[in-house]
């Protein structure tokens, strides 16, 4: 509690003790008015300029950015007397000087000592608040206990076990009286596990040979089969990126690119298939970029890729009050890092202890602690900072193509600025010529002589005349700044001219110096330029337009920049020496190694900019409180813990502690996110948050024993998904009995299985399935170039999904755009973890599946095979199975076949591939293609 | 009996077998236009918002208590408007043009020193009755000047677009937060069951794009329908304004066809699986996204409205006909029952340079649609219920930057509604003499939009969602409803 501390030191006891009743009456008659007229605009309850809120004995004792703005001990020092006497730099208020007698009361006020009623609580109630004890309930709160490993109890009905899994859920059940429901079909459960491992339907090859194999073993084979293929990372790979808010862009601003953010997707993927130890997972991602490499290689390539899961958030960039910029960012990693990984809603404790878990405020500065030494931008104090791109090769191989590529650009700068000097010395003659040119220039469009005649009388250059006379010829446009010669009537013009000529040159001499100096200091080695180099100088229109259009801009008078009107002006040798430059340019370029790999990621701060962590008291970075080691929450490892000192930001020891099976968060987390990845519901059904606000676990016991089998299995997901999936529990139907119904409505105890809608992904990638043009190539970018894209032009949409093949994981995300089937099928925003998507229903859904061009596509793909058979009955047969995963029944082929035939006699224009795409569109729209049973 | 009629009674017939009660309620009452269902389903709505869910989440709701506005219509300038310039006249700035500025400048988008005091570069004549003062940029909205309540003390946080944009939408300047439009739309539902409740027409794509309409951890269903964006024709957008609302191949007949026999289907389906309302409601979905298909469209043409109205709105006028476009379509899905109606004129405003001109081009695009629609809404009788908001993401400095432009002002700047429940011929808070700070009667973003929220009948403090452990509300932590421009 800095402030406090501050407010003893300067303010001794008078401010904390009661005020006297004439001290209080003092206040209120003689200083709180001022304060309220004059102060409060900036410095109330609305708005705390510099921090400062005088509206309120809490906002005194607080004080302002720079401290307390009083000094009992030596009261003259006090900042509130030196700002308002207005003998200092800093002039309060600013509009007007306080009255002799206000800045009197104010003084007499402190002299006082700063009597203010109230002030002596706020001062108890922040001490009390110092002494940190977290109650016994929060204590034992259950997620913070270590994991258990309980005993699978016993159940009655042991035919049913077929997994210790099973006795946990039975148990349950039959507490309640309830039985679970029976087997699953044999078609619906590989549907439903074809969807759960891969967000595909099984082919029709794949069903006809699992409803053949009678074996015992017969689902395991096929569960080994669907973790095996690559397809299964796509899927579980779409998850974690769910919970890692991914996306290509910033979204905030201009919505810049991250250019390589796809490396991260596909590092995703690939630990997914590879079954990556979760824990070793967790530590790349973190701090990837510290670890040694697998291989031993000098650069980490893989570590630096995975930290893209800090590196990738949404980001203003083009905030101006870039400490607040850093530290949203540093908090939005907290906040992604908390949720992702212990289910923690940590981010709530920014401004104030959280409210409802016991994490305090400077648990959440110590977290930040990690992230504010280190860094996720190139240079965050450009305008629009400067993103940071990291290399995926030695400094050496770097500094080599950056060699390159400044021998590149010391080529192409002599290219541009050689013409450029010489068409400035030709025009130099005529840009003294301003005046005589406007002249001759109106006698030709306003008094009826032509160029010639003009350009011989005056002796002026008759080409350029003409240029002239184009240019000041008034047209429709509104020219403010040529008003007044447009309105100069003929006498008057001469002076006008003159007037014009005059600015005109003023600002040519300005102009010409700044090019010189920028080309100066351009046209050296970049070593040497410390500051980085230079843009060059852009003459801004509003500074004068006239000199702006006539000299600078595109179609200028003055203005000579295309290849023609070069050759006319350039000396043969000047030319000579172009064409040897471009000739250089293209070597260069050609002889150039191609940009070597780059990631988005972050690393740490250089030792010199590593900084100690404070509280920021209510999230205000200008108002620093006490220090805030890197040290982990208090609630998990205590008030006593020594803090992390790597000499770095120390991410690698968060990570150890996050990965650690010490830690009871972790693993729970992760076992809980599987498991509702099968059963649509987690065992905990806020799987982001673990904290009293969550949810509370439905069976405590089987995660806590699912969290042990896994942590023994080497922290293996593919083992844990198979420990799940061989279970009775994720075998059963999902047909809803009365009884489940009634004593189960909300399925918490598992008494059937989840129906669920599929997914966006699913749903897309199911129905390039059916018609079976989906294109299953494997990561890369499907989009190119980076920074921002043009306003409002087409570029900076998403790729439309729509007019794509590839799965939807590979999609491209722009976070201020992304496409609009995703919106419309609860995607989510991409900016926000998200353990668990939201699912609506609602009839824009139903248009995409009617009137899409995408589903068209597809239904006629399909359509056209299937009239490749001849047999009616079995087409309707293939159409069933490759969009349902299922043969029909006799009623449904009959059914199928009377549709297309009434519709072919219904509207007699159309034709058999139009009656059967429409009956492949009908499959596909249904319930039963888009609900998994 | 035509075959159609025919077959697809046989349809029906054979394929009903024995449904759930819902289902039946459902079957029973739910012919085209009944409301059976629909009054049910509103009444459990009604009790419990959050469990809209998945029936049908729009279903029109009541507020907290007596509204004074039904809906909104918000006319966004993107890139800031100079206030100064247009409706927040400053003698100061006429007596002192060209000398320093004699505060500190807080924080400003340039980077570069800034400029001295520049004066307002058009002449404020005062309009109506009221005699409230706007500048020659407005001739046309100075003669409504007596329907608007002009604040003149806006304050936001946002020094750059993105920030701006972000806070005037969503509250936040920072992170991800429903819209405005979903908040009320989450609140009120939709009185039209064949259009969205929330339309925004021409949006910009860039500062946000979609994070300025998007629902965030709202569910999808309140986020805003976009149309078109702002970097599209008016003519581009027509053919197709809501996506997937057209189908290029088939007819309605056809396409009707198509829907009994995916219901069927679906019933059938449904029949065999007992108790899962999700099916009954998917069912239902596809009912109303044909009816939506059939009758939205009408809504989107414009060409059909009088020449009387093209010419109050300046249709018929290639300056004014976009928004006059955009402004014409507000009313027209007003009239429809569309809760929430944004409509944006696209990013020219911010003028760093070329103040004179480009103020004066951007102005006269707008001016006659934007008096055009107060006019109309007015002699319709629709401005009682509709809240129209005019407003920038921030307004612009007093200062000048580079000779004839402006910087970025988020520290006191002006907006103005009208209708909706508002004082008309009304002029509430002030800035200080130059016109930087606003210094009385402060409204801050998250105050207007309680303000806005009250006027729709919602104490902002408890219009909440709760997600990831906490209650969220359009105004965070902050807001304070400013009754005073209340009529």
């Amino acid at each position: 509690m800095r402030y406090l501390a501050l407010l003893l030191l300067a303010a001794a006891s008078a401010a904390v003790a009661a005020p006297s009743p004439e001290d209080a009456d003092f206040f209120e008659k003689s200083v709180r008015p001022i304060f309220a007229a004059k102060c409060q605009m900036c410095h109330g309850a609305q708005l705390q300029t510099a921090g400062l809120d005088l509206s309120s004995a809490e906002g005194f004792v607080r004080g302002g950015a720079s401290g307390p703005i009083v000094n009992l001990e030596k009261p003259a020092e006090s900042a509130l007397l030196k700002v308002v006497s207005y003998d200092e730099k800093l002039k309060m208020p600013p509009m007007a000087k306080l009255s002799d007698e206000e800045i009197a009361a104010l003084s007499e006020w402190v002299d006082r000592g700063a009597p203010w009623p109230g002030a002596e609580k706020v001062a108890a109630i922040e001490k009390k608040a110092e002494k940190v004890r977290f109650t016994a309930e929060q204590q034992q709160y259950w997620a913070f206990q270590p994991v258990a490993d309980p005993e699978p109890p016993a159940v009655e009905n042991a035919a049913w076990v077929q997994s210790p899994i099973d006795r946990f859920v039975l148990a349950k059940l039959e507490e309640k009286g309830l039985e679970p429901a029976a087997p699953a079909s044999k078609a619906a459960l590989l549907r439903r596990v074809s969807f759960d491992l891969t967000g595909l339907p099984p082919t029709r090859e794949e069903i006809e040979a699992f409803l053949a194999d009678d074996s015992p073993q017969a689902f395991a084979k096929v569960v080994d089969r669907l973790l095996a293929s690559p397809r299964y990372g796509e899927r579980w790979g779409r998850h974690w990126l769910d919970v890692v808010r991914y996306a290509d862009s910033t979204g905030n601003d201009e919505d810049h690119r991250y250019p390589y953010a796809w490396r991260y997707r596909d590092y995703v993927i690939e630990a997914f298939n590879d079954d990556m130890p979760f824990d070793q997972f967790v530590r790349e991602q973190i701090a990837g970029d510290l670890l040694p490499a697998a291989d031993g290689a000098k650069i980490n390539q893989r570590g630096i890729v995975a930290t893209g899961l800090l590196a990738l958030g949404p980001k203003a960039v083009a905030q101006q009050d870039k400490q607040k910029m850093l530290y949203d960012v540093y908090d939005e990693q907290v906040d992604v890092v908390s949720k992702a990984f212990l289910g923690l809603t940590m981010s709530c404790a920014r401004c104030h202890d959280h409210k409802f878990d016991p994490i305090l405020t400077r648990d959440y500065y110590s977290m930040i602690g990690f992230f504010a030494n280190t860094r996720s931008f190139r240079d965050p104090s450009t305008h629009v900072s400067k993103l940071l791109f990291i290399p995926l090769v030695e400094a050496e191989k770097w500094a080599d193509y950056e060699g390159q590529q400044e021998e590149i650009r010391r080529a192409k700068f002599e290219l541009e600025s050689v013409p450029e000097i010489e068409v400035e010395q030709y025009v130099a003659p005529y840009a003294a010529q301003v005046a005589e040119y406007m002249l001759a220039a109106r006698e030709v469009y306003e008094d009826g002589s032509t160029a010639e005649a003009a350009a011989g009388a005056h002796g002026l250059d008759q080409a350029l005349l003409e240029r002239w006379v184009k240019y000041l010829r008034p047209t429709a446009e509104v020219r403010a700044h040529l008003a007044a010669w447009d309105k100069a009537s003929k006498d008057e013009r001469a002076a006008v001219a003159a007037q014009f000529a005059e600015s005109f040159q003023t600002e040519l001499e300005g102009w010409t110096k700044k090019l010189e100096s920028w080309r100066k200091q351009v046209n050296r080695p970049a070593e040497e330029i410390t500051m980085g180099i230079p843009a060059k100088p852009r003459f801004e229109p509003g500074q004068n337009r006239f000199f702006f259009e006539a000299y600078v801009a595109g179609s200028g008078p003055l203005v000579f920049n295309d290849k023609e009107e070069l050759a006319g002006i350039l000396q043969p040798e000047t030319q000579q020496r172009i064409a040897a430059l471009e000739a250089k340019v293209k070597d260069l370029e050609a002889r150039a190694m191609p940009e070597p790999a780059r990631a988005c990621g972050v690393e740490d701060k250089p030792a010199d900019e590593q900084i100690e962590q404070h509280v920021f008291i209510r999230g205000d970075y200008s108002s620093k409180g006490e220090s805030a080691p890197k040290v982990f929450p208090a609630i998990l490892e205590g008030l006593d813990q020594t803090p992390v000192r790597t000499g770095g930001s120390g991410r690698e020891a968060l990570a150890n502690w996050i990965a650690s099976e010490r830690n009871p968060l972790t693993a729970r987390v992760i076992v809980n996110r599987i498991w509702q990845g099968h059963f649509d519901a987690g065992i905990v059904r806020t799987p982001d948050n673990f904290g009293r606000m969550g949810e509370a676990p439905t069976h405590p016991e089987l995660l806590d024993w699912l969290t042990k089998r896994f942590v023994e299995d080497g922290w293996s997901i593919k083992k844990l998904h198979k420990r799940i999936l061989l279970s009775s529990a994720y075998q059963m139907s999902s047909a809803i009995s009365d009884a489940s119904a009634e004593g189960d409505p909300e399925n918490r105890l598992l008494s059937r299985f989840n129906r669920r809608r599929l997914d966006v992904e699913e749903l897309r990638d199911g129905l390039l399935a059916a018609d079976g043009s989906i294109d299953f190539t494997m990561g890369g970018t499907m989009q190119e170039g980076f920074g921002t894209d043009g306003e409002n032009s087409n570029d900076r949409l998403s790729i439309n999904p729509d007019e794509q093949i590839r799965r939807t994981v590979y999609l491209p995300l722009r976070r201020a755009n992304l496409p609009a089937l995703l919106n419309l099928y609860d995607f989510g925003d991409a900016a926000t973890p998200q353990g668990k998507r939201p699912e609506t229903n609602v009839a824009p859904q139903a248009l995409f599946l009617m009137n899409s061009q995408f589903v068209a596509e597809r239904a006629r793909g399909l359509a056209g095979q299937l009239l490749k058979q001849d047999d009616e009955d079995a087409r309707v047969r293939t159409a069933y199975l490759r969009t349902l995963n299922r043969a029909p029944d006799a009623e449904e082929i009959d059914r199928g076949l009377t549709y297309v035939a009434a519709v072919n006699k219904q509207f007699g224009d159309i034709d058999q591939l139009d009656a059967w795409e429409s009956f492949c569109r009908i499959l596909m729209a249904s319930n039963e293609f888009i609900y998994v049973d | 009996m035509d075959p159609k009629h025919n077959y697809n009674s046989l349809l029906r017939r054979n394929w009903s077998k024995p449904m759930s009660r819902r289902a039946l309620l459902r079957d029973g009452a739910m012919g085209f236009g009944s409301l059976g269902l629909l009054g049910l389903l509103a009444d459990e709505a009604k009790a419990n918002p959050n469990a809209g869910g998945k029936a049908n989440p729009l279903e029109p709701r009541e507020p907290h208590f007596a509204p004074r506005a039904k809906q909104v219509i918000f006319l966004f300038m993107h890139g800031g408007p100079s206030s100064i310039d247009t409706f927040d006249y400053k003698p100061y700035l006429r007596e002192h043009n060209g000398s320093p500025l004699p505060i500190k400048r807080p924080l400003a988008f340039a980077d570069d020193d800034p400029g001295p005091l520049m004066q307002n570069q058009w002449e404020f004549r005062p309009g109506g009755k009221s005699g409230i003062l706007v500048s020659d940029l407005f001739p046309h909205v100075r003669e409504q000047v007596d329907n608007l309540c002009l604040v003149k003390s806006m304050v936001g946080e946002g020094v750059d677009h993105g920030a701006a944009l972000l806070q005037t939408f969503t509250g936040s300047s920072t992170f991800t937060r429903p819209s405005m439009g979903s908040w009320v739309v989450y609140g009120l539902g939709s009185e039209n069951r064949d259009l969205p409740g929330y339309i925004t027409i021409k949006p910009a794509l860039a500062h946000g794009g979609s994070k300025n309409w998007s629902s965030a951890f709202l569910p999808g269903a309140f986020q805003g329908t976009a149309i078109g964006h702002s970097g599209m024709k008016v003519q581009d957008i027509q053919g197709e304004p809501i996506e997937y609302l057209v189908n290029q191949g088939l007819s309605n007949e056809e396409q009707r066809y198509e829907l009994d026999m995916l219901q069927a289907i679906n019933r059938r389906h449904a029949a065999m699986r007992q108790h899962d309302p999700d099916l009954e409601a998917r069912i239902e979905a596809f009912e109303l996204a044909f009816r939506m298909q059939v009758q939205a469209p009408e809504a989107f043409e414009v060409e059909r409205e009088p020449e009387s109205v093209k010419e109050l709105y300046g249709l018929d006028n290639p300056t004014t006909a976009d928004f006059a476009w955009q402004c014409i379509l507000a009313r027209r899905l007003a009239q429809r029952g569309v809760r929430y109606i944004q409509c944006t004129h696209s990013y020219k405003w911010d003028q760093h340079s070329d103040l004179v001109n480009k103020h004066t081009e951007n102005a006269a695009e707008v001016d006659k649609p934007i008096a055009g629609l107060l006019a109309d809404l007015k002699a319709n009788g629709m401005l009682e219920d509709t809240l129209v908001i005019w407003a920038g993401e921030f307004g612009r400095t007093p200062v000048s930057q580079g000779g004839d432009g402006r910087d970025h002002n988020p520290y006191g700047y002006t907006l103005w509604m009208a209708g909706g429940g508002v004082k008309p011929a009304f002029s509430y808070g002030a800035t200080d003499e130059i016109g930087y700070h606003a210094v009385e009667n402060r409204m801050h973003i998250h105050d207007f939009h309680a303000t806005v929220l009250a006027l729709l009948g919602f104490d902002h403090e408890k219009l909440t969602y709760h997600f990831t452990g906490r209650d969220f509300r359009l105004t965070d932590v902050a807001g304070n409803v400013h009754d005073q421009i209340f009529a």
